[in-house]
């Protein structure tokens, strides 16, 4: 069991609408937003916005994260950019 | 003590709700997923099962072929990653 799935969810808030570098098994690095971590599997949810409009999801296993760093702070006007990316309706419920 | 408590029900729902809401949006999204022993391989995405241990996906394409219809176990998976 790694540490990084022993984090408490208020801990795991916390990371949610930075950047972050990921390091997962056998050091491989990703790089993205945080959009949330599943409290479940502790499995990261990333966000890359590229410049052809597209947006790019990884999600890295939370068994096969080995560290996470915040690179830099997200602030409102991202939240709202990742928040609009999977509820377009501006739902902030799964029921309406 | 209960305030402590409850913050953390509040983070764990957003933070579940939210992981949820990404599944949705993998619907019929062709998903690439890096799995252990350096092995890459890519299909559409259907559904997760409820504890999310499994994704059912179609036209799996592997290095020795298509799979028409399969199951990919989540503990055997590194990552996986999609375009919106």
């Amino acid at each position: 069991m790694n540490e990084w799935r022993e984090k408490k969810p208020q801990e795991w808030r916390r990371y949610v609408n930075n950047e972050v570098k990921v390091t997962a098994h056998e050091k491989q690095e990703c790089q993205g937003w945080v959009f949330t971590v599943d409290p479940v599997s502790a499995s990261v949810v990333l966000v890359n916005f590229q410049d052809t409009g597209r947006t790019c999801v990884t999600v890295v296993m939370g068994h096969a994260v080995e560290a996470v760093e915040i690179l830099k702070e997200g602030g409102p006007e991202m939240e709202e950019r990742l928040s609009s990316l999977f509820m377009p309706t501006g739902h902030h419920g799964l029921t309406k | 003590g209960l305030p402590e408590l409850r913050e953390e029900q509040q983070a764990r729902s957003l933070l579940r709700q939210r992981y949820l809401r990404s599944l949705l949006a993998m619907r019929d999204a062709q998903v690439r997923f890096r799995m252990y022993e350096r092995v890459h391989v890519e299909a559409r995405f259907g559904a997760s099962d409820i504890d999310v241990l499994n994704f059912q996906v179609s036209d799996l394409q592997t290095p020795i072929g298509v799979q028409k219809e399969a199951l990919l176990r989540c503990p055997d998976m590194i990552s996986y990653s999609l375009e919106l």
